[in-house]
Parts: structure tokens; C-alpha cells; sequence
């Protein structure tokens, strides 16, 4: 068993707390990613796994074992940091070899370790090299190499791609992936990147002031947010937000009345955010949609797709379509679609997710 | 580098300016070694009638050739080595841990500490409470009182707290999860990322050891105990109002002048020698590579 559990996980500098009460069930060989704007405790409860920080109040296990007392080296747990902590003065062996010599494993068999994730790594030709003289991919696989090569019972990985461009950053996302697969090592994973949390995931954890705003998977998180916050921190763009209220057919903002899949008629009166997904929008009308008058300011071609940012009202809203190879056509646009039955319901005062009766 | 031409007027004259006091300060820097090197290869006649300027005047080697037959030479000479050596180490095995210590935040006291040692570079008990307390100690005359007595350097801990405390935290904590101690992680890596200041403070170590004069004069009697710098302040004594000796180096071709120098001279070389060795590692970018900036 090398499953994690956080249970009431508090973190307090002083008389500040950053981390309010997390519970976290993270199930072996899982690929858990905690995202969230910068600040919301997302490295510091990762830095708690580790045992870099230690933990106010709560309790962490990792596998069968109470982990709050336990130094980082007794964890079985390997960490991937952000700016790699690469030893300069070490060749990339050696720094492979770091832990495992502190851990006084046999010299052949350090070697054998070695060379096999050398070569999953694609490394093999550079275990010479110091850190100085590889690339940014180069280095940033030589830290994976050393959180490897100890075969730890669970991954820490700190924003590890935040430091790379972003051709190379898609093609370590990837390279992540299918070595957690091969490896099936439980992971946990903290970006403020919302793409790779989305492509690396099994569940996601979004996080926000020190506390958990909604895990799921990346599909569940992503059609139904549980709050407005989740709604506008996954996906790209971020969920379009417009104040309305409910009426006896539909949801009223300003002077439209957008149609819903569903009935609200006893809540009428009610103050909501309604939630549109840029990429729910259509340039035609169709059966169950709405049209939306907007004031277009901007078309943003992406290739064959193109953003559309214009006003309703006085909210800035975005849209996504797409182009079919030409985008002249979309500079006369005066009204999106919105289709019913992919329109999001929010209380206005709390921010929770309303479900529409049927 | 700019070429001459673009510099503006104000550049040029900047430029001139700072060449040239360079080069005062370089002849200032210089001249001394090169007059008393000259000094010692000078006849005693020469260089008592004050006519060495440059290079040696009626060149000779009599000066070296007295001192080297002197015993008590050679065994200053050694004791010379011996604190240099042995005080370096001893104070290496202080001020690495210690600064280590002092750098890192998790120290209970870490602001005390701090203060407590940086209090000592300007206020200390002075000559003669710590004569009394080395005489208390029973380390009055004895070589091992010398090499401890001035181990610790608050100044050089300092130094190497400071370069401590600029290595990223993550190297630690990246040595801390691969199962590394805090010995470990000192020596397996802080020392190692440290060379350029380890390097620094050794040499300021060696050359305050090796130019270690006066409180070897006030701390030890024993003639077989005295480093070189004591042994040449002896023989400055000693020469200056020799009758014998006067009438010897007449005779010999050296004077008291050109025994000092050669002294001096021999005095210097082996830092001359030990210097290119240690100065490779005076270059920055020890650091680079290891953590994406």
C-alpha cells in the first residue's frame, strides 16, 4: 500500500494560518495534481507530504505508516523541484547516484540503476555532463532520473515544467505522463498551470486560500465546476460569468432572457451567476439555444480556431470558434448562441453550483 | 569592450584617469618586493651606503649563504609551516561548521549567535587578559596554544556564513530527501558549492599564519618554538648592534640589510608558491546550472 491520506492537514506560520483543514484521499499509483493560483497552499501542502514543512495540526500516512513526525529521508517519498536542485559540482551520474550512495547501496548496483533510467530517461549519452552543460529539458529529466533511480513509494513533483518554454513544457507534460504510466508510481503534482493539470491528472484538486474548492477528475471538474472559482480557474479562457436572476422560464441577464435545460420556476427571483463555457457557443441559432447580443472588440485568430473577446453589457466576455481557415467573416459577429443545456447555474451570494430541476 | 574611438570625451579622460592610478598603486604595490629582493642579492656595502634602487648592486648570494647555515633559521622556518598548516586546519574545522550553523534558520539563538560572534570583531578583552588567560590555560609557550589560540576568526565565519546562506535552499532540501544528514549535506554539498569562499578564507588563513608575528613573540619564549617572522625580528636585534658580527660581514661581503632581505625574501616565496593554486578557484559560477534561475 502507497497510498497518501491528509486528514485535517493545518499549516500555521505563527499566529497566521496558510493551510486550513485539508482531507485528502490519494489512492496508490494515482496521479493527483493540486492546482490553484499562487498562494492558495498548494506547494506548502506538498512541501508537508514531503516533510519539508512541518504540520501544525492533522494527520499524514503514507501507505499504513503516520507520517507527521517522520523525517523526509525516512518517507520513502522523492521530490522533483521546481528549479531542479541539481548538484552543479556533481556529473549527472553522480547526482543520480547521490541518494543512493548516502542510502549505501552496493556500488554495482547503483551502476545497474543508473544506466537502466539513463536510458528510460534518454540520458545514457550525458551521465558525464555536468548540469552546467545540458539543456533545460536535459537538466529537468536528470531530476526525474534522481527522484527515480530510488524507486520511492510516492512522486513529489513541485511546478517542475514552470521553467520551461512552452514548446518543450507539452513535451515533458507528455514524457510525465507515460513514465507514470510505465512506473505507476503514486503521484502528486502542484502547477498553477490549469493545462497541465488537466492533461496529467487522474483527479485534480483545486485549491484556493488554503482549502479545497472541488476534486474530481479533469472532465467532472470541468463540466460541472463546483463554485465560481473553480469555473473561472479551469479552462482556457476562464468560464464567462454574467449576474442575473431567475425567472419563471429561464435565467434573465440584463435585458436577455437565456433559456435553461430545466425547470426553475419555483426559484424565480432568485439572484445567480450564469456560467458560459467560451467553447459553448454557436454563430447560428439552433433548437434550445438563446442568442446573445454582444458588442465584438477584438477577434483573435488562434489557426483554426479564433477568440472572440466583445462586451455584453458592461461584462467582458470571450468566445471560442471555429474559423474554418478565415476569420473575416467574424468580424461582423453581433450575437452568440448559447445552448441551453450547457449553461451553468451559480448562487450569486455563495458561488456554489445550483442544479436545475428536471 | 568598447573600442577607443566610440568613447566619448569624458569616457577617455575617466579611462586615463583610472590608468594611471592603477598604475601607481601597482609600482607602490610592487616596488617593495622588487627593492628587497634586490636588496638581498646586493653587497653589504651596497646596500648600507643606500645605493640599491632597482636591481642589485655588485650582485652576490653571501646574504642567503649566511642565513641558510644558520640552524635556528631552519627551525623557525619549520615551526613556520608547522602553525601555518596546522592553524589553517584548525581553523577550517571551526569556521566551516560554524558558519554552516549560523546560516541555517531552523538554529535556535541563530540572532544571538550571530551578534555574539560579530560582537568580538570590534570589542575583545584586549592584550593583556588574554595573555593572563592563555598563562591560566597553561598555553604560554606551547606550539599547540598558538595554532588553537586564534582558530576562530569571526570575520572569516562571517564570510562563509554569508556564501552559506546565498546557496538556493533547494540544494539542502534536495539533499535532505535523498536521505542525506546535516553533515552530509555540509560536506557533500555545501562544501563543495563553496570552494570559491573556502578558498578565500584558507588563504586569508595562511597568510595571517604565515605573517603571524606578534603574538608569537609575546606567547613564546623558546627559541626552537619561534616561527620565522620572530626569528627575523630577532636578527634584526641581534645584527643591528653586533660589534662581531660587524666585522664578520665586512669581511663576507653581507650586511644586516641584506640578511633581512633574504629573509624577507625567503619568507615570501612560499606564498608566492601556494597562490596560483588556490587563486583557480577565486572565479564565480561555481553555482551556475545546477538551479534554473
Amino acid at each position: 500500500m502507497s497510498g497518501v491520506n491528509l486528514s485535517g492537514i493545518v499549516k500555521a506560520y505563527g499566529a497566521v494560518q496558510v493551510v486550513h483543514g485539508i482531507d485528502l484521499d490519494i489512492a496508490e499509483k494515482e496521479f493527483v495534481v493540486l492546482v490553484g493560483p499562487s498562494g492558495c497552499g498548494k506547494s506548502t501542502t506538498l512541501r508537508m507530504i514531503a516533510g519539508l514543512e512541518e504540520i501544525t495540526a492533522g494527520d499524514l500516512t503514507i501507505g499504513d505508516r503516520r507520517m507527521n513526525r517522520v523525517a523526509p529521508k525516512d518517507r520513502d517519498v522523492a521530490m522533483v523541484f521546481q528549479n531542479y536542485a541539481l548538484y552543479p559540482h556533481l556529473n549527472v551520474a553522480d547526482n543520480m547516484a547521490f541518494g543512493l550512495r548516502i542510502r549505501k547501496m552496493p556500488k554495482a548496483e547503483i551502476k545497474t540503476t543508473i544506466s537502466e533510467v539513463a536510458e528510460i530517461l534518454g540520458l545514457t549519452e550525458y551521465l558525464d555532463r555536468r548540469p552546467a552543460d545540458l539543456s533545460g529539458g536535459q537538466r529537468q529529466r536528470v531530476a526525474m532520473g534522481r527522484a527515480i533511480v530510488r524507486h520511492p513509494k510516492v512522486f513529489l513533483f513541485d511546478e517542475p515544467l514552470s521553467n520551461l518554454d512552452a514548446k518543450l513544457r507539452t513535451q515533458m507534460r507528455a514524457e510525465i505522463k507515460r513514465l507514470h504510466n510505465r512506473l505507476g508510481v503514486t503521484s502528486v503534482y502542484v502547477t498553477h498551470d490549469q493545462v497541465e493539470a488537466m492533461t496529467l491528472a487522474d483527479r485534480i484538486v483545486v485549491m484556493n486560500n488554503g482549502s479545497i474548492e472541488q476534486i474530481g477528475t479533469p472532465m467532472e471538474l470541468f463540466n460541472n465546476p463546483a463554485n465560481t472559482f473553480v469555473a473561472g480557474f479551469l479552462g482556457s479562457p476562464p468560464m464567462n460569468q454574467l449576474k442575473g436572476t431567475l425567472t419563471e422560464s429561464g435565467a434573465k441577464v440584463g435585458e436577455t432572457e437565456i433559456k435553461l435545460n430545466g425547470s426553475v420556476a419555483t426559484q424565480a427571483g432568485r439572484d445567480v451567476i450564469v456560467g458560459i463555457r467560451p467553447e459553448h457557443v454557436t454563430l447560428t441559432a439552433g433548437e434550445k439555444t438563446t442568442a446573445l447580443p454582444i458588442s465584438l472588440d477584438l477577434v483573435e485568430p488562434l489557426g483554426s480556431e479564433a477568440l472572440l473577446h466583445g462586451h455584453f453589457g458592461k461584462d467582458s466576455l470571450v468566445f471560442k470558434t471555429e474559423t474554418g481557415g478565415d476569420i473575416n467573416h467574424l468580424s461582423g459577429v453581433g450575437e452568440v448562441h448559447v445552448n441551453a443545456s450547457l449553461v451553468k447555474l451559480f448562487d450569486a451570494e455563495t458561488g456554489h453550483a445550483l442544479s436545475l430541476g428536471a | 569592450m568598447m573600442k577607443w574611438n566610440l568613447y566619448s570625451r569624458g569616457d577617455k579622460f575617466f579611462a586615463i584617469v583610472v590608468s594611471i592610478l592603477i598604475g601607481m598603486f601597482t609600482v607602490a604595490t610592487l616596488y617593495p618586493f622588487i627593492y628587497i629582493a634586490a636588496v638581498s642579492f646586493s653587497s653589504g656595502f651596497a646596500a648600507q651606503a643606500g645605493r640599491v634602487v632597482l636591481t642589485p648592486i655588485e650582485a652576490t648570494w653571501e646574504a642567503y649563504g649566511y642565513i641558510l647555515t644558520d640552524p635556528q633559521f631552519w627551525i623557525s622556518y619549520r615551526n613556520t609551516f608547522i602553525y601555518t598548516i596546522g592553524g589553517t586546519i584548525m581553523s577550517m574545522l571551526f569556521i566551516i561548521p560554524g558558519a554552516y550553523a549560523l546560516s541555517r534558520p531552523q538554529l535556535k539563538g541563530r540572532r544571538f549567535f550571530n551578534l555574539f560572534i560579530a560582537f568580538t570583531m570590534w570589542f575583545n578583552a584586549g592584550l593583556i587578559p588574554f595573555f593572563l588567560n592563555m598563562r591560566d590555560l597553561g598555553l604560554l609557550d606551547s606550539m599547540f596554544g598558538i595554532i588553537l589560540a586564534f582558530a576562530v576568526n569571526a570575520f572569516n565565519i562571517i564570510l562563509l556564513r554569508n556564501f552559506f546562506e546565498a546557496i538556493p535552499q533547494s540544494f539542502e532540501e534536495a539533499a535532505r530527501m535523498d536521505g542525506a544528514n546535516d553533515f552530509q549535506v555540509l560536506w557533500k554539498v555545501f562544501v563543495p558549492l563553496s570552494k570559491p569562499a573556502i578558498a578565500t578564507i584558507t588563504l586569508f588563513c595562511i597568510v595571517s599564519r604565515w605573517n603571524g608575528f606578534f603574538w608569537a613573540m609575546v606567547l613564546l619564549q623558546s627559541e626552537e618554538k619561534i616561527p620565522l617572522q620572530v626569528f627575523l625580528r630577532h636578527t634584526i636585534a641581534n645584527l643591528s648592534d653586533d660589534d662581531e658580527f660587524a666585522i664578520v660581514q665586512t669581511a663576507a661581503g653581507f650586511s644586516a640589510e641584506t640578511v633581512t632581505a633574504a629573509i624577507i625574501v625567503c619568507s615570501i616565496i612560499p606564498v608566492l608558491i601556494v597562490y596560483p593554486f588556490i587563486q583557480k578557484y577565486f572565479e564565480k559560477g561555481i553555482l551556475l546550472g545546477g538551479v534554473k534561475e
